[in-house]
């Protein structure tokens, strides 16, 4: 073995060696009388052939197969270097195919295959409920209210668990050192962070006493807050905040990098309890399962303990069942992006497919213009298994630099889809690249080039050694039947294509009806801004009232503002659900009702412009003490009055103590808002039913509740330029309250916009997939083409001389190609058909049968097809006859 | 004459057995210890020199022959010795049943 790697050294001193060998014959034979002439000749005649031992023992001390691979690799790297054409068009093509792949596998990786960033993650869940009812349908809950949490928490011996509570809406205000800024909390009970198995760097987890109603408030901030707001300072333990206007005693700081699948920035305690919060279903379970525990005993103990606690939410469970179980925490984790993602990983899949295809095709294509070469080869006597090794080590290289290529493009991507995927998906685990991707890249590389170089390699080596030395190669009328596996491979590539790009079409068609959805009222010229108002200074609902009102006047009295309101949800955000109860009209099947509901100051219609239909808006004389009322929306009154002419009419909701029922004054026009689950269809943009209520008319207990979940939003119509006027809204906000710190700042437009992230999202990825494949297709057509006319070159030669138009020779080849595009998108609409039915859930005021989209697609396939086909077919007319003829 | 197959290994080993020698010496030595009956193609040694320098059975060193060139000695190393006893052994006993085999039959 370690002779291969000397053996050049060695070769020399072997020769010196017979040199010496044949000195001493030399000297005996003169010694016996020869002349010194003949004396060499006989030596060198009974020694034998010098180079040949040489050579002999050369082999001896090589390794076979490494000799021969390194041969075949320098010969490679010299046949890629020779046609640059055909190298760069087949790296690009492997770069992109295994780069896509490469981003799009490597968020699958982080997310769905590789477990979640903690000790023995396998041991943890969180806790979903099953309500079934034969009458009323079937509900998982991925929430639990406190009863059900407790009855696990207090009762359970399999597993240990611990809740997050408020999993939206979750900015809060944090001052420190005098500075105010909102930061995201996420309100976790005591042993959570435990549960999740990550100690903290400095200090410890919540304690049981933090964790109770009245016990010491205490804060656990992640490392980038730490380092952010109080660059690292070591002593942060014990230091007193402000959050949420309260003193907060620093108990813990988390390590660099943590992460409980919700984007915060700092824990607070969660308080379970049984009532108020704890009262519906607004917690989120993480559990984990005891040492000595299995998965089944654990979840046949939360079914025991859970179920009856979560029947027990119904004061009349009547027909109903529970059933409380463990759904494994990356499950839960990653449950929303799941689907998209598969798709996403789906649609990458084609295009990967696609490139192979073409490279395939690249390859084939090479092949047949190396018959030649091969025939030489084969007639020097080279073996079929060498040849077929040669190609397949060619095909190696390319597949290596290609995949190498691949990683770049693959890292590339995966930054832009980060930039483009931020606030689209809330998934809080960190998405990088490591050796299990890369590998995976490298594979399917390879894989693609041993699969897909294969069957030319074969194909080439079959070459009839004879006819291709006679034919010359480029000669004669080349045989049909060569081409057909390129035919193939190149419809094959369409049809991928027109699956891809008819999702890409419907998406796009989708997510226009979205954009183009009357909003109700008019979005331009409008600002927001959130503020988080779960903060103790802001408990008492005067307070409340007094900051709407006093940072109401100061706005406007900005110039160029035309009208200013606060709501509770905006729209094209999520609305808050309550539950109702109608004066008016009321029977057992309608006692009990939900509705979205949101508090209004007067001016909030006016900013948004949303017309008042019937009755009047709310005004400055709905005072606490006045006659407590309601605005409905006309989808309310539909839904609930049909006919009916509900001005005057009273409901029951968010009622005070005391309250008489409220009465509806007027009704107002719909806003689009996104899905609360409730009083819409199931689109993403729905226009749900609301209950509008003075801000003045509500309770402390409503406000306190509600203000952990949502955030109420400043809203201003101006003529003035959108910046100059946030800024100047910024201000007047500061000079009612400087430690009141803006969660969030946007023009409505804006708001409105980010209701369709994820619908853009996938658009754009699949829209970008599309046009990928649509380019890898066109590059495919187009090398078949040219390399149909540089094969026919003679023949076309011959029929031109023969005196047939160069534009109907012309016409011949770009009927060749259009034919197969045609048969392309035959087969790729029908898959189409077939394949966007997994689409559906995406897909929003267009059907899966649309035709605008499939008619689009098939006319961009027939002019891309007919473009990569005209420019090599334009060869044609350039031809001259006498030229081609001689040539060879 | 052709040798079998894998003697000229043995042959070289023997010969070394006489103390060590460089290539040529050894074509000689084998060449007159056969009565000039074997006359080994004389660069054939070389491949199997390497041979058995791979194994370990001999090695070599470059010295001043009695011509007063520079030439490659070989040396039968103790691994090869036991292999030459071996090898013998075997030769031994191939020779004599072949020699019976191959004795005069008698009617």
């Amino acid at each position: 073995m370690f002779r291969f790697f000397r053996r050049g050294r060695l070769d020399a001193e072997r020769a010196r060696e017979m040199q010496a060998h044949l000195d001493h014959y030399i000297d005996d034979l003169i010694a016996g009388g020869y002349t010194r002439e003949r004396a060499v000749r006989e030596a060198r005649r009974r020694f034998g052939n010098p180079s040949a031992i040489r050579e002999e023992i050369y082999e001896m001390n090589s390794l076979p197969v490494l000799e021969v691979l390194w041969r075949d690799l320098r010969y490679g790297f010299r046949m890629l270097r020779k046609t640059p054409g055909f190298t760069a068009i087949a790296l690009i093509t492997l770069a992109v195919g295994s780069g896509v792949n490469t981003a799009v596998f490597t968020v699958v990786n982080g997310l769905l295959l590789k477990s979640l960033p903690y000790p023995e993650a396998h041991r943890l869940a969180t806790v979903n409920t099953l309500i079934k009812s034969p009458t009323r349908g079937q509900n998982d809950n991925t929430a639990v209210d406190g009863n059900i949490f407790l009855a696990i928490h207090d009762n359970a011996t399999t597993v240990d668990s611990a809740i997050a509570a408020g999993s939206f809406g979750g900015a809060v205000n944090l001052v420190a050192g005098g500075v105010a800024a909102s930061v995201r909390q996420q309100r976790v009970s005591a042993g959570y962070l435990s549960i999740l198995g990550v100690p903290p760097l400095i200090g410890r987890d919540f304690q049981a006493d933090e964790d109770r109603g009245g016990g010491p408030p205490a804060a656990i901030l992640s490392y980038e807050l730490w380092r952010r707001t109080f660059a690292s300072d070591p002593n942060i333990m014990g230091r007193t905040i402000t959050l949420r206007g309260e003193p907060y005693t620093v108990v813990g700081v988390m390590p660099r990098g943590f992460s409980t699948g919700a984007n915060a920035d700092l824990w607070t305690p969660a308080r379970p309890s049984r009532t108020g919060e704890g009262g519906g279903t607004n917690y989120h379970m993480v559990v984990r399962i005891r040492p000595g525990f299995t998965w089944q005993q654990a979840d046949a103990e939360v079914a025991q303990l859970g179920s009856p606690a979560a029947l027990a939410m119904f004061s009349d469970p009547g027909d109903r069942t529970a059933w409380s179980r463990l759904v494994p925490l990356q499950q839960d984790a990653t449950a929303e992006i799941r689907q998209p993602l598969l798709m996403l990983w789906g649609a990458v899949g084609l295009v990967l497919l696609t490139a192979c295809v073409n490279l395939a095709g690249l390859l084939l294509a090479r092949s047949a213009t190396r018959a030649r070469e091969i025939a030489t080869r084969m007639a020097l006597g080279s073996g079929r298994a060498a040849v077929v090794r040669q190609l397949l080590v060619e095909t190696g290289v390319l597949a290596l630099a290609g995949g190498a290529l691949g990683i770049g493009v693959g890292w590339a991507v995966l930054e832009a889809l980060k930039t483009l995927s931020t606030n689209v998906y809330s998934v809080g685990y960190p998405v990088e690249l490591d050796s299990r991707v890369l590998a995976v890249t490298l594979l399917i590389a390879l894989v693609t080039a041993v699969v897909f170089g294969l069957v030319p390699a074969l194909q080439a080596s079959r070459v009839n050694v004879q006819g291709a030395l006679a034919e010359g190669g480029t000669r004669g009328v080349s045989t049909a039947t060569a081409r057909w596996p390129r035919r193939l491979l190149v419809v094959g590539e369409i049809a991928m294509t027109v699956v891809l790009l008819v999702s890409a079409g419907l998406l796009v068609r989708t997510f226009v009806h979205l954009r183009s959805l009357n909003p109700g009222f008019d979005p331009s010229n409008v600002i927001t801004a959130t503020i988080s108002l779960q903060d103790k200074r802001y408990e008492d609902p005067a307070r409340i009232v007094r900051l709407f009102e006093d940072s109401l006047a100061e706005i406007r009295r900005q110039p160029g503002v035309e009208a200013a309101g606060v709501t509770l949800g905006l729209p094209y955000t999520r609305l808050l659900n309550m539950g109702f109860g109608r004066v008016e009209g009321r029977t057992e099947e309608n006692k009990a009702a939900g509705t979205n509901v949101s508090y209004v100051t007067p001016g909030y219609f006016e900013a948004l412009r949303l017309p008042i239909v019937k009755g009047r808006g709310i005004t400055d004389a709905d005072q606490s003490a006045a006659q407590p009322i309601a605005v409905v929306n006309e989808r309310f009154a539909e839904k609930f009055y049909p006919g009916a002419n509900v001005v005057g009419l009273h409901i029951n909701v968010a009622q005070r103590r005391g309250d008489g029922p409220r009465l509806i004054v007027g009704v107002v026009g719909n806003a689009r808002a996104t899905s609360s689950g409730l009083g819409g269809d199931d689109s993403p943009l729905p226009e749900p039913f609301v209950v509008y209520v003075p801000a003045t008319q509500t309770s402390a207990g409503f406000f306190n509740l509600v203000h952990t979940w949502f955030s109420p939003a400043w809203v201003v119509r101006t003529s003035a330029p959108l910046s100059g006027a946030s800024e100047s809204i910024r201000q007047s906000l500061a000079r009612v309250d400087p430690l009141l710190p803006i969660a969030k700042m946007e023009s409505m437009a804006t708001v409105q916009g980010d209701a369709l992230s994820q619908q853009r999202f996938m658009m754009t990825l699949v829209v970008g997939l599309g046009a990928l494949a649509l380019l890898l297709a066109a590059i495919g057509i187009h090398g078949l083409i040219a390399s149909t006319v540089s094969e026919r070159t003679r023949e076309l030669g011959i029929r031109l001389a023969l005196g047939a138009t160069g534009t109907r020779v012309m016409r011949e080849v770009l009927l060749s190609g259009m034919a197969l595009a045609t048969v392309g998108l035959v087969i790729g609409s029908i898959a189409a058909l077939i394949a966007v039915r997994l689409l559906q859930s995406f897909l929003w005021g267009v059907t899966t049968t649309d035709p605008i989209t499939f008619a689009g697609v098939v006319i961009t396939l027939l002019l891309v097809a007919f473009l990569a086909s005209v420019i090599p077919a334009w060869r044609v007319l350039r031809l001259d006859p006498a030229l081609t003829l001689r040539a060879e | 004459m052709t040798l079998l197959q894998g003697t000229l290994d043995m042959l070289v080993l023997q010969t070394l057995r006489l103390g060590p020698a460089h290539g040529y010496t050894i074509a000689r030595v084998i060449e007159q210890r056969s009565d000039a009956f074997l006359q080994v193609e004389q660069g054939s040694l070389y491949p199997a020199l390497n041979r058995l320098e791979d194994r370990g059975w001999v090695d070599s060193y470059w010295a001043t022959s009695e011509n007063n060139r520079r030439a490659r000695y070989y040396r039968l190393t103790p691994k090869g010795r036991r292999q030459l006893e071996r090898e013998s052994e075997q030769w031994t006993q191939l020779v004599r049943a072949i020699g019976l085999v191959m004795r005069p039959i008698e009617d």
